[in-house]
Parts: C-alpha cells; sequence; structure tokens
C-alpha cells in the first residue's frame, strides 16, 4: 500500500469536474483507492462520494493505494493533483 | 446553505419529458430565469454550456448536476426536474438520467461547492432519491428534502443564523379583548419558532389594531399558518395556503405542537369562501362559543360608543348643574345652556350609533364583510322602530339593543345563507356577488324581518301602557307599580319595556302630583341601578369579567349617577342571561323601596344631578340606589361564572 498526503491547490476544489477527471483516471487500475480528509474515507473512485466530501481549496488530503498497480496509480493521482487539474 | 433555502417551489418541474440535453438545460434554464435569479439569462446559458463542453455533468446514477458560476446570477439558486422516462446527458456510466438539479451560483464565494457536495451527499442515499422521483407534488418533493437535510444536519436545523431568507411558518393571534392572550400566544409562538430552529413572524391582531402585519409575500412563500385566535381575523389573505384554525389558549400552551403540525405538511389548504367565517369551518368550534365569539366582536366594537357618549352627556348635566339649573326641574335639563346642549347632542349621536355599531359588528362576524350592511342596517332600524306601514319611525317604538341583538344573528345568518346559496351560481357571477347580489337581498332582507319584528314591539308597549294606566289609578298599587316600573327600565335599557315605562313616568310629570314625582324618583332609580351594578360588580368580582369588561367598569359609576342605562348594555348584550334578570331584580327592589320611602322627583332626568329636585328626599334615595345595586351585584356574583 502506498500513501501520499496533498494539499488541494485548484482554486474551486474537489468540485464535479476534477473530481470526474480523477475518478475516471483511477478507474483505469485495479488497486484499491481512498482519499482521507479530516480522518474520514473516501472511496476515490466514486464520484460522488468525492463530490460529497466538499474538498475546498487549501485542504490536506492522503491518498491510499492499494493493490498491485498502486505505483502507477500513485503517479497519475499525485501529477493530478498537484497539477490542480489543470485548472 | 441549505437546500430548501435555495430551491424554490416555482423552480421545480416533475414527470417532464425531455427529448435531448439541450432542450433539459433549455428547461432548467428558463426555470431559474423566470424565478428572477438570472440577471442575464443567455449569459448564463453560455456559462452552462461550456461547462458540458469540459465533460458531462450527468454523474451517474440517473443524476445529473449542471451548473455554472457566472455574473450572470442574481441569487444563489437550484432548479430541479425529474424525467422519469429520462434523457440521454452524457453520462459516463451511459445511462439516461432522470433526476436533474441545475445549481446557479454567483462569482463570489464557495456556494457553488458546498451546494453540489451537499446535494451529493443526499443524493448518495438511495431512498431519498427514490423518494424524489417519486414525489407527487413540489411540495411533497420540498419536504422530502427538507426532512432528510434535517436529519442529516441536525445541528443546522437548531440554528436560526442562517435563516433570514424568510419565514417558514406566520402566525396570527387574536383574543376578544385583545390586551394580554393576544400577545402571550405571539410571544410563545416565535419562542418555539426560535428553538426548533423554524422563523415564525406572528401577527398580533390586539386592541390597538394588528401589529406585526404579513405581508402577502411572506404569506405567498411561508409553509403555513397558524390561526390561534378567539375572535375572527381577516382569512381572506391566506387562501390556498395550508392554515391551521385552533384557540388562542393552543399558542400560548401548544405552540410546539402547533408548528410540528405545519411542518409534517398533515393541515389542509384553506381555501376561502367570501364571507364564512373561519370559525364556521371548523369542526371542533362548539355552536355556544361560536355565538358568544360574534356576540363580543359587536360589544367589543360598541363599547367606545358607549362611554365616549355617555361621559359627554354627563358632562352636559354637569354644565347645566354648575350652571344653577339643577333644581331647575326642567325636562330641557342637560340642554339648558348652550355649552351643555352641545355635549348632550354629541353624546346623544354616539349612543344612536351604539346599536347599529352591536349588530353590525356581530353580523359581520358571521357572514364577513357582506353582514356589516344587513348588521348595521337592521340595527339601525330597531333604533328608529321602522315598520312595513311608518317605515321612517316617527310614532313607533324602537326595539332597542334587544332588537340589535335580533338584527345582528337574524340578519348575520341571512347574509351567510346568501352566501352559500350565491356558491352554487356559476362563476362568472363571481364578480357581481359583493358588489350587487349581497348588497341588494342583504338590504331587503334585514328591512323585511326589521319590519315585522318591530310592531311586535309596538304591541308590547302599548300593552304596557295600558296595564300601567289602570294600575296608577289604584292609589294602594303605588308601590308595586313602582317596582314594576323601574324593574322595566332593567330589561332592556332602551327597548320597549324601558320606554314604556319611562314614557309614562314623563307623561304623568305633567300632571304635577305627588303620585307622579314618585312614580319618576321610581323610574329614574330604576334606570340608575344597572350601570352601578355593573360597576360594583367588575369592582368587588373581578374574575368574572374578562379585562375589557373589568377595564371599562368605573365609568358605569358615572353613567350610573348620571341616569345613563346605556352603560350596562354591552353587559347585558354580552351576557345577557346573567345581567338582565340581576339587573331586573335590583331595580324593582330599587324603584321600591324609593317609593316605601316616599322619594318624590320632579325631573325627568340628570341622575345625582337633579338632586336638588327632590325636596329632601334624597338621602333617602341614595339609600334605596345603593341597596338596588348591590343586590343586584349579588345576584351577579351568584348567577355569573368566573371567566377562566
Amino acid at each position: 500500500m502506498v500513501s501520499q498526503t496533498f494539499t488541494i491547490t485548484n482554486s474551486q476544489g474537489f468540485h464535479m469536474r476534477p473530481a470526474g477527471a480523477f475518478t475516471t483516471a483511477m478507474g483505469k487500475y485495479q488497486s484499491s483507492v481512498s482519499v482521507i480528509k479530516d480522518g474520514n474515507k473516501i472511496d476515490g473512485k466514486s464520484i460522488m462520494n468525492l463530490i460529497a466530501a466538499c474538498i475546498k481549496c487549501g485542504t490536506e488530503i492522503t491518498v491510499e493505494i492499494d493493490g498491485p498497480d498502486e505505483e502507477a496509480a500513485m503517479k497519475e493521482a499525485a501529477e493530478m493533483i498537484e497539477n490542480g487539474f489543470g485548472e | 446553505m441549505r437546500i430548501v433555502d435555495l430551491l424554490k417551489e416555482d423552480c421545480i418541474e416533475l414527470g417532464i419529458r425531455l427529448g435531448s440535453k439541450s432542450e433539459a438545460i433549455d428547461k432548467l434554464v428558463e426555470l431559474h430565469d423566470k424565478a428572477g435569479n438570472l440577471l442575464d439569462a443567455k449569459v448564463y446559458k453560455e456559462g452552462i454550456l461550456a461547462r458540458e463542453e469540459g465533460g458531462s455533468t450527468a454523474i451517474g446514477e440517473g443524476i445529473a448536476i449542471p451548473h455554472a458560476k457566472s455574473e450572470a446570477v442574481k441569487v444563489p439558486a437550484l432548479a430541479a426536474v425529474t424525467v422519469p422516462s429520462g434523457v440521454d446527458y452524457g453520462a459516463m456510466d451511459g445511462k439516461p438520467s432522470d433526476l436533474i438539479f441545475m445549481i446557479a451560483a454567483p462569482n463570489d464565494g464557495d456556494v457553488h461547492l458546498e451546494v453540489l457536495a451537499r446535494l451529493m451527499q443526499m443524493l448518495m442515499d438511495s431512498d431519498f432519491k427514490s423518494k424524489l422521483l417519486n414525489s407527487k407534488s413540489k411540495k411533497e418533493f420540498l419536504k422530502a428534502i427538507d426532512d432528510f437535510e434535517r436529519e442529516k444536519f441536525p445541528e443546522e436545523a437548531s440554528n436560526p443564523n442562517k435563516e433570514n431568507e424568510g419565514y417558514k411558518i406566520l402566525a396570527v393571534t387574536a383574543c376578544p379583548t385583545g390586551i394580554a392572550h393576544t400577545y402571550m400566544a405571539a410571544e410563545a409562538l416565535e419562542k418555539a419558532g426560535r428553538e426548533m430552529g423554524i422563523p415564525l413572524k406572528a401577527e398580533t391582531n390586539g386592541s390597538g389594531g394588528a401589529k406585526n402585519v404579513l405581508s402577502a409575500k411572506e404569506i405567498e412563500d411561508c409553509h403555513g399558518i397558524i390561526v390561534a385566535a378567539d375572535k375572527n381575523v381577516d382569512m381572506a389573505r391566506f387562501d390556498g395556503k395550508p392554515v391551521l384554525i385552533t384557540k388562542v389558549a393552543d399558542g400560548i400552551h401548544k405552540p410546539k405542537e402547533l408548528i410540528e403540525r405545519i411542518e409534517q405538511g398533515q393541515i389542509p389548504v384553506y381555501h376561502h369562501k367570501g364571507g364564512a367565517s373561519p370559525s364556521a369551518n371548523e369542526g371542533g368550534e362548539g355552536v355556544g362559543r361560536k355565538i358568544y365569539k360574534h356576540l363580543m366582536n359587536g360589544v367589543s366594537h360598541m363599547l367606545p360608543f358607549v362611554v365616549g357618549g355617555g361621559i359627554f352627556i354627563a358632562i352636559a348635566f354637569l354644565i347645566d348643574t354648575l350652571a344653577g339649573h339643577g333644581s331647575s326641574g326642567s325636562a330641557d335639563f342637560g340642554t339648558i345652556t348652550p355649552a351643555a346642549a352641545w355635549f348632550k347632542t354629541v353624546g346623544g349621536l354616539a349612543f344612536n350609533l351604539m346599536v347599529p355599531i352591536l349588530s353590525g359588528f356581530i353580523a359581520m362576524s358571521i357572514a364577513d364583510r357582506p353582514g356589516l350592511l344587513v348588521g348595521l342596517l337592521g340595527g339601525f332600524m330597531a333604533t328608529n322602530g321602522a315598520t312595513f306601514s311608518d317605515i321612517a319611525g316617527v310614532s313607533t317604538t324602537p326595539s332597542g339593543f334587544l332588537g340589535g341583538l335580533l338584527a345582528g344573528f337574524a340578519g348575520g345568518y341571512f347574509m351567510y345563507g346568501i352566501e352559500r346559496l350565491c356558491d352554487k351560481l356559476p362563476h362568472s357571477l363571481e364578480g357581481i356577488k359583493p358588489v350587487l347580489i349581497y348588497p341588494l337581498l342583504g338590504l331587503g332582507g334585514i328591512a323585511v324581518i326589521m319590519c315585522a319584528v318591530n310592531p311586535i314591539m309596538g304591541w308590547i308597549n302599548s300593552g304596557m301602557n295600558n296595564t300601567l294606566e289602570t294600575m296608577s289609578k289604584n292609589e294602594a298599587l303605588i308601590v308595586p307599580l313602582c317596582a314594576l316600573l323601574a324593574g322595566m327600565m332593567a330589561i332592556d335599557m332602551g327597548g320597549p319595556f324601558n320606554k314604556a315605562a319611562y314614557v309614562f313616568a314623563t307623561g304623568m310629570l305633567a300632571s304635577q302630583t305627588n303620585a307622579a314625582y314618585t312614580i319618576m324618583a321610581a323610574v329614574m332609580i330604576g334606570g340608575m341601578v344597572p350601570p352601578i351594578a355593573i360597576a360594583l360588580s367588575t369592582t368587588f368580582f373581578k374574575k368574572r369579567w374578562s379585562e375589557e369588561e373589568r377595564k371599562n367598569g368605573p365609568v358605569n359609576y358615572i353613567m350610573g349617577l348620571s341616569f345613563i342605562t346605556e352603560g350596562a348594555i354591552p353587559y347585558a348584550a354580552g351576557h345577557p342571561l346573567q345581567v338582565i334578570p340581576s339587573c331586573v331584580v335590583g331595580s324593582a327592589t330599587a324603584g321600591a323601596l324609593s317609593a316605601l320611602f316616599g322619594c318624590k322627583l320632579m325631573a325627568p332626568h340628570g341622575g345625582v344631578f337633579v338632586f336638588a329636585t327632590m325636596a329632601g328626599t334624597w338621602y333617602f334615595y341614595i339609600l334605596a340606589l345603593v341597596s338596588g345595586a348591590v343586590l343586584s351585584m349579588l345576584i351577579l356574583a351568584l348567577l355569573k361564572r368566573k371567566v377562566k
């Protein structure tokens, strides 16, 4: 299992488009993906759960990925988040 | 930021068909635009389309949440549609969307993300989602959201800070007196509203008129209205809203229960029937209570006329006394000096309106606005004694306040009947009902009723006169005769009995005999006892009277001492079965005592102001007066129950 902590930098946070892009990207991997915010573990492959978590700009989240392709998945996730989902 | 605060009824459409995604967008933008949420619908729509180009907002599970942050948004808001057959919104999971929410968010702030997050948190609950899809009405749809929001975010329900968007529940409180209970109920309801996190505004219909009046917009926007009133309040404005009608006491003691009942949506929608009093539609209210409510509506409106007129007449007597006419024994006493005449005439004008006001407001309470005409006219005809053959009432007997009570109730229910009959008329005639049908039938009907009733009063009057004539011829009967006359003065306080006694006595005065003076003294005392008895009762038996009745009590000392029997009318009208018998007994006793003591009076009116004409017998007269009044007060205390 790999885990990494990020701070959300795009001004609008995890709104629908980033959440959609993130879950679509994570859906390609076999590994399970979780996003942890304030101690709550959120399914990182579910757009609804991600949006519902109301992750705003400046929030610290931890991404946990567990599975055979966890390294590749984490690499893509980190890229997306650090780039502010291209926003 | 609660969903229910953002989503208004006119921004919801349920069970519609949409052929395509662009049709869906058009529909939702239109809903926002019509509700006035947008500054520029075109710019906003461009924002929505731009967002869709970056990826569909259909997030799967049949849900789509198109949204745009835009400067074209005036107020943050939501619009919602359900599409049972679904529409292809380009969802990630490829399924059609059947539940679409569109968010309109202004450029600044996090509204958009918060709303989105909250909507999502709620929509993840499949029970909730199916409840929304199965909603048959917009109300049900909103209620499902509201309920679930409360359940999911309970901390907000008790935090009213964010709820400045308007009042959810409105209330009207009113009691017959309009001094204490009205305000207590309003306060209790508002407090309960605050505690429950439901903003509530209460209008008070107190004695000083309506305060904190509900606006048409507030009524339109609220979930429901609580009417906690023991008297009629303006109901027409609540047409089409759920209205919970109850007693003012419930507003004081069970405010939370009332609010809950509204919030649970179990209250039927109120439909105003152009005239029906709201109480008439409520099964829970007894007939007696209804009649009492109508009666008190008339009495409380009449009171100022009695008090104002009575004091003016007393001032007139005082002026003439000060001018040295107190011992003249003149029939013009009270109008001898021009100043006195002015006061007495003005007071008389107020008295002339007294009975019409009584019957007018009784009828209005029964039949709403159309009732006013029949009641006022009926009361006026009771006062002037109109009959079929003598419609101007020149030489007839007025039926007084008893006739006025009859006019109020008969006229009110007559009008109420007409209104119900007119409900069957075609809708196209709706407009001419209040301007033509009601006035025409009402006026005709009440005129016929009163012209039929008044002659009966005339017969009573002439029958009385004959009896009195016969009795007065026998000197041995002077004491019973005086008791009878004094008692008659108290029966109707201005009606046929009173008039018969008074006219008989003043007619006798012309003969200038001792018997005539004795009779005059007894008649005046009979008219002085009732107000004084009332005043004493409101002083010594406070608990038997309402606050309004108590407050008006002391004026009756002045009226009683001035021989203004009318002061007792509001009390007699309000509680005829208790007040009239006790006053009659007290007056008759006082009359008998006055005759036994040999009191003689040479002036036809004036009360204490003409005691100077009594040739030294006035102290016995006062003794008789006090005895009669105290007796009345005690009987009244026995007959009348305590007010709770």
